[in-house]
């Protein structure tokens, strides 16, 4: 139930708008232009059929409109250059190529929004539209000023209520604070029979360029109606079974929603039309498309396999039809029939009640799970009305919120809702804010350390330790906190301090950087994406100016604090010649001298692969166990019944890996590599094994250790990705 | 003892962090409970006379807990893995007897349950022994040589090379109340330590879960210290402490015993690590984050193979093709974006440089009051953070007076957050956790570190602009607080872990009762259904009396209403007109439920025009698909059952 819309656009095309202004190394035309492009396009990535677009070129050479062809005076130099109907991409490119200047300066501005309106009351007749005229212009040629003709067309456009947006080129605007010097007299005149009319109508714009253009970084966020999720009682007992239970009528509608990202959709491109397009057809003054490639979609194919020991490859296929539905349960599948399959839905009813109240100082907000409702009482309903004000005010003097049961629907599942009270300060209307809590299921309890103290392992409580903050490092961060502070630093509309990147403030970037990129490559394919614009990315870093400030408080909590960069070598590698011990510190690698672990046995690959080469003295030493450990992954491969040793010849592969690179023998790892490599592929490991190559060993990123691994690694980044591809 | 000092050990645990960047390991979890059977271990527990006495022997309340956590990991962590081996016995069993290690390789170990994601048969089984005493193989008799120990950890170090080889998180749990099951022999400790340490080098975490009774101690240093080592992966600072389990002070054995091995049942999976947390510009050091609270759903259906011996899952395999049904390869695919039904194409490595919003990490922007952070301000669940010292030394101190200041001034930070490279950013705000240390925390069942709280983009807050409600008088809020002050959860808190979600509970009950081919449940135990009788009993009488206030409040309202709005008729002096055009008003979206049901009445609601038909239901939360014919009977239909 979207709003319908017709939008006709008057696009001044006089000799003039070639020229640059003002200082600006843009044509008028050009720089209007980034206007009219940003709104159209965005009617197009809308892509809804009820959304209509018209485009009329005023200051044409010649004249094209139903007004002019009726003899009517004062309609030359007005072209309807595209009808009202819904606007694809390829509209968008045949305008594009009709939006050029002209060679002639006539064309009177309010004639052509004539001709706009009647396109738009012949198209939309009585039906329910939102009417939309946008002109822009910069008022070089003379505009018929009578003062009739302007309140008949002021008139008319009230009549059909139709929106009236007048941009001008450089147009005289106070509240904007801009003023054009050295304005033509022509001009001057102009802008002041234009005002007139926007003023004579009742819903009508007028605003210089430079401000709309300026504009358009500002995203614009997608408007979307309010969505009633429920609507039906709250209740606080079961007024089925209770007399004396409440029940309150509800709505709710969603509050917050995630707005999705746009995705890029799979394409290919598509086969050549059979012939290519005709000769004929084209029209001799039409430019060669650039990157006017089409594209068609892709589709998923699904084949569905199962095992079987005699099939080749250890699988086959199976027939979709002849497959039931079914769950998994451990590693059981449990197949139902149709008709068992709702069995393992819960039966609910429709339901939202309360099931108990817990004061605010008990919850925190990072246990809410999600998206936050709106709960407001039925409309016109005293009695609802009366009951939920008395809730909400309950609750929030009692500084208490409620817990929920809800149940959108009958049969959806069960959500536990925290409702918190909104006596009209969030928003200026009473309601309830309701936001998900976690189930039982949802925590996972992770165990962490405490952040205030160490516990030694004898069970020792210290309190000043190097993983502790002294009181001096305390202190400075306090300030430096303080410092930072950003609850003021922000200004309001009229220009007071005001909280700093406050929530609608906050765009996201991510949207609003892929959307103006892909209207900009619609409109100019040619051009080359350029950097995000600064708005999406204000609130990446510090404003600056607060830095300035707080940079004492900066400095010396760095000089305190004594954070110091961990080499990038010593990360993450374990010392050559560590030694690991159990708690009570027992060295086994003495008792392990013993027998001394030099030939390492396939059953217990790893654990002695890593002692001989944490007890080896020598290079040879080394190369044996590599040796060794190659033969058995060898091995492994080669024995493995379809895919059942893979991924232990994966993990042996990877220890392998992680311990060259860490003795700094990559050389012996790569080499190793490159032969199994030759063996798989070349099929001489006992069958088929690419599966191993592929998703175990490409998969698994253990491919040849590069010189960012490691220094002394002969192999490049790029050599390294030539051999897994 | 050489405990070689606090200062160097940690020093260790720091190094030996591994890094999930470079941890390409599949992010599973195999645990394999170890379990002792001896004479002790088969001790019925003393005849209580209290009714929560126990009843368990130890060995029953270790298996009984296995099976415990045998389901809760098919619901939680379905691709996981787990294995019960019972050690100590008699029997001996290792695999299939084809194998030529079984039964001598390893003997008075009995592999019950080998390694795997557990099938709805282990289940079965184990749910036979716990729950009917059944042990039809007499499993758990004790041999008369105790087991070796060593024996023990290279019988686990082969379930765990073959079966769970590339998994990222391996685990054996040992219960057992013998702590020196070798005495004083030198040779075969040394042999266990050596076993210990070649599952140390496999990856293998032992945990140690001892049950100590009569008050005695479970003495660690008497065998287990040598052979449990400290948690590669733990925290700078962590105290892995090892609890023993007993009974008593109202607990049973078995209770404890779930609670000790509940909170080390998760394998703990980090969601990123090594990001760097910029405080200022200068001033960087690392965190880990983790996912704490996340939203447990039912697993998918789906399709399965009949036709064979036994039901198998059907894998599926996706193939792209084009529009003329062409396979396409992976080469020729290109991503585009729709616009205008048609698609706008950028080179991979523009769509690479648009999604390039900054590298990864997190960057405070600044800090405000905790107040400023609206309470409606919720879009998604919150990461934990807790510091590292891998990229710079020295992060936990300063991440710590982050947190201390935070929590003392009632402050949070903005921050510009981006968790991996190539991620979308967003903007969190920074909320410190209270340390759980006994009641003064409400979240106690959390961690205490930093959160990072997603802000709602201006693009995800909806517009709603609801019309302001008169305010309801002083007596009736009064009359609420009473009966919001009595009815308050257990503790004044609200506990999720006393909360299980039904509609999952549920479907895993009945998948369980399929499963194991057992009668299904008729009504399941959900604890979020409302205690009824006990709030009418508290609340009831109270609560009838305010709500006649409430509607004697409303009619006094809707009487003061309906004279304004007589008078509003009597000034336009044509009334009549008024009512019976009720139903063609311009303003239908706010019809009343009154006038839609006048309209109902008269017929008149056939006049409206479909773009007022479609907001009229639009305001009801009704789908505004259809002809005028069909809007028209859903109004109607609607109009019946609510107004």
């Amino acid at each position: 139930m979207a709003d319908k819309e017709a939008a006709v656009y008057i696009v001044d095309l006089g000799e003039s708008m070639a020229d640059c202004h003002n200082g600006r190394s843009e044509s008028d035309l050009d720089w209007s232009m980034r206007y009219v492009w940003d709104k159209i396009s965005t009617t197009v990535a809308a892509n809804r059929k009820t959304w209509t677009v018209g485009v009329v070129g005023l200051g044409t050479n010649k004249a094209d409109n139903p007004q002019h062809k009726d003899g009517l005076e004062g309609y030359e130099n007005i072209s309807i250059l595209q009808q009202i109907g819904p606007m694809s991409m390829s509209d968008l490119k045949e305008l594009h190529r009709k939006i050029k200047p002209s060679r002639t300066s006539g064309g009177d501005a309010i004639s052509a929004i004539v001709v706009a309106l009647s396109m738009i009351e012949v198209y939309t007749k009585k039906l329910k539209y939102n009417r939309k005229i946008f002109l822009v212009t910069n008022a070089d040629s003379p505009i018929d000023d009578a003062e009739e003709s302007i309140a008949d067309v002021a008139g008319k456009l009230n009549e059909l209520n139709i929106e009236l947006v007048i941009i001008g080129v450089d147009f005289d605007d106070a509240d904007y604070g801009f003023k054009e010097e050295d304005k033509s007299s022509v001009k001057a005149t102009n802008e002041r029979v234009l005002l007139k009319l926007v003023d004579k109508s009742q819903n009508a714009v007028f605003g210089t360029m430079a401000q709309a253009v300026q504009e358009l970084s500002i995203p614009r966020i997608k408007p979307v109606k309010p969505f009633k999720a429920y609507d039906g009682s709250l209740t606080l007992g079961d007024p089925a079974q209770y007399k004396d239970a409440l029940s309150i009528h509800i709505e709710r509608y969603f509050k917050t929603k995630r707005a999705p990202a746009p995705t890029a959709s799979t394409v290919v491109t598509k086969p050549e039309l059979i012939g290519g397009p005709s000769q004929l057809t084209m029209a001799p003054d039409e430019d060669v498309e650039m990157g006017g490639t089409e594209f068609s979609g892709v589709k998923h194919m699904r084949i569905y396999r199962v095992n079987d020991p005699d099939a080749p490859g250890g699988k086959r296929d199976v027939e979709f039809e002849g497959l039931a539905k079914g769950y998994q349960y451990g590693r059981t599948v449990v197949p139902f029939s149709e008709s068992d399959f709702p069995v393992t839905k819960l039966e609910t009813k429709k339901e939202f009640t309360i099931i108990g109240f817990v004061p605010f100082s008990s919850y925190e907000a990072f246990l809410n799970m999600g998206e936050t409702g709106i709960i407001a009482a039925q409309r016109h309903n005293e009695e609802a009305e009366l009951a939920l004000s008395a809730l909400i005010h309950a609750l929030h003097e009692v500084e208490s919120y409620a817990v929920a049961r809800y149940v959108q629907k009958d049969g959806a599942q069960p959500q536990l809702l925290l409702l918190k009270p909104n006596p009209g300060i969030e928003d200026p209307f009473e309601c309830l804010y309701d936001v998900p809590l976690p189930y039982a299921e949802d925590v996972r309890t992770y165990q962490f350390p405490p952040l205030d103290k160490v516990l030694t392992v004898t069970g020792h409580v210290l309190t000043e330790h190097r993983l502790l903050p002294s009181d001096e490092l305390n202190q400075a961060m306090s300030d430096f906190v303080d410092a930072m502070d950003i609850s003021t630093f922000g200004t309001d509309d009229e220009g007071k301090p005001a909280e700093y990147a406050p929530i609608d403030e906050l765009y996201n970037p991510v949207i609003h950087r892929i959307n103006q990129a892909i209207r900009s490559r619609a409109v100019h394919p040619d051009e080359p994406v350029g950097p995000p614009a600064d708005i999406l990315v204000r609130f990446s870093k510090p404003p600056a100016n607060l830095l300035d400030k707080a940079r004492a408080d900066i400095e010396s909590l760095i000089e305190i604090a004594e954070v110091k960069k961990v080499p990038p070598k010593a990360q993450g590698k374990r010392g050559k010649k560590d030694q690991v011990k159990p708690l009570s510190g027992l060295d086994i690698d003495s008792l392990l001298g013993q027998s001394r672990r030099t030939t390492i046995s396939p059953s217990n690959a790893i654990p002695e692969f890593k002692q001989a080469l944490a007890t080896a003295d020598d290079d040879a030493t080394v190369e044996s166990a590599a040796k060794q450990m190659g033969s058995i992954i060898r091995k492994l491969v080669e024995d493995s019944f379809a895919d059942l040793f893979y991924a232990q010849a994966a993990e042996n592969l990877r220890v392998m890996r992680e311990e060259l690179i860490g003795l700094e023998v990559p050389g012996l790892y790569n080499k190793f590599l490159v032969s199994l490599k030759k063996s798989i592929l070349s099929g001489e490991l006992n069958g088929d094994r690419r599966e191993m190559w592929f998703k175990h060993i490409v998969g698994g990123k253990l491919g040849l250790i590069t010189q960012d691994e490691s220094e002394v690694s002969e192999v490049t980044e790029t050599e390294a990705k030539e051999f897994t591809t | 003892m050489a405990w070689g000092g606090d200062e160097e050990r940690r020093a260790d645990g720091d190094e030996e962090e591994e890094l999930d960047e470079t941890d390409y390991k599949t992010q599973k979890d195999a645990v394999l409970f170890a379990i002792d059977v001896s004479d002790s271990m088969l001790l019925p527990p003393p005849a209580g006379d209290q009714k929560k006495a126990d009843k368990d022997t130890a060995v029953s309340a270790a298996l009984k807990c296995a099976y415990r956590i045998m389901q809760q990991r098919i619901i939680s962590q379905p691709k996981d893995m787990m294995g019960i081996l019972l050690f100590g016995t008699e029997k001996s069993k290792f695999r299939d007897d084809s194998n030529s290690r079984s039964g001598t390789g390893y003997p008075h170990c009995y592999l019950l349950t080998d390694l795997d994601v557990p099938a709805a048969d282990d289940v079965k089984r184990l749910k036979a022994m716990v729950e009917e005493g059944e042990d039809l193989d007499e499993l758990l008799v004790p041999s008369n040589e105790p087991a070796l120990m060593s024996n023990l950890l290279f019988c686990a170090n082969q379930v765990f090379t073959t079966s769970a080889a590339n998994f990222g998180s391996r685990r054996l749990f040992i219960i057992t109340d013998n702590d020196n099951p070798h005495g004083g022999d030198k040779n075969i400790k040394s042999s266990a330590a050596v076993r210990a340490k070649d599952l140390y080098d496999l990856g293998v975490v032992i945990e140690l879960f001892p049950i100590s009774r009569g008050g005695k101690k479970f003495d660690m240093t008497k065998f287990y210290d040598d052979i449990i080592y400290r948690d590669p992966a733990a925290e700078a600072g962590v105290s892995d402490e090892i609890k023993a389990s007993k009974s008593g002070d109202g607990l049973t054995l078995l209770s404890s015993l779930i609670s000790n091995i509940s909170s080390k049942q998760t394998p703990k999976r980090s969601y990123f690590s090594n990001l760097p947390l910029e405080l200022a510009p200068g001033l960087t050091i690392t965190i880990k984050g983790y996912i704490p609270l996340h939203r447990q759903q039912p697993a998918r259906t789906c399709y399965v193979w009949l036709d064979g011996e036994q039901p198998q899952l059907a894998q599926s395999e996706t193939t792209k093709v084009d529009s003329s049904t062409r396979t396409v390869q992976k080469s020729e695919v290109k991503k585009a974006y729709k616009f205008g039904g048609e698609y706008v194409y950028f080179k991979p490595e523009e769509t690479d440089a648009l999604k390039r919003l900054g590298p990864k990490g997190l960057r405070v922007i600044g800090f405000k009051p905790r107040s400023m952070l609206p309470m409606w301000a919720s879009v998604k669940k919150s990461v934990f953070i807790f510091p590292s010292e891998e990229g710079y030394v020295g992060s936990t101190r300063v991440f710590s007076a982050l947190w201390q200041k935070l929590l003392k001034d009632n402050k949070m930070g903005l921050g510009w957050f981006i968790a991996r490279d190539n991620g979308n950013p967003v903007m969190v705000a920074i909320l410190p956790s209270r340390s759980s240390g006994g009641d003064t925390s409400a979240t106690n069942f959390l961690p205490a570190g930093l959160w990072l709280y997603p802000l709602p983009f201006a693009d995800d807050v909806r517009n709603v602009d609801l019309p302001s409600a008169p305010r309801c008088p002083d007596e009736l809020t009064d009359g609420m607080r009473h009966i919001v002050q009595n009815l308050q959860l257990p503790r004044a808190m609200y506990n999720p872990l006393k909360y299980p979600n039904p509609s999952l509970q549920w479907h895993y009950k009945i998948l369980q009762a399929m499963a194991l081919e057992e009668d299904v449940p008729e009504k399941l135990d959900d604890p979020t259904i409302p205690k009824y009788r006990q709030m009418d009993k508290r609340i009831g009488e109270y609560l009838g009396e305010w709500k006649e206030q409430v509607a004697k409040k409303a009619k006094e309202v809707m009487h003061s209403k309906a004279t304004k709005r007589e008078s509003d008729f009597d000034d336009e002096d044509r009334p009549a007109k008024r009512a019976k055009s009720a139903a063609a008003k311009k303003a239908t979206g706010s019809m009343s439920n009154a006038q839609l049901k006048l309209a109902l009445e008269n017929d008149t609601l056939k006049k409206m025009t479909v773009a007022e038909l479609k907001d009229v239901l639009a305001g009801k939360g009704i789908s505004t698909t259809g002809k005028k014919a069909e809007l028209l009977e859903k109004l109607e239909q609607w109009i019946e059952d609510n107004a």
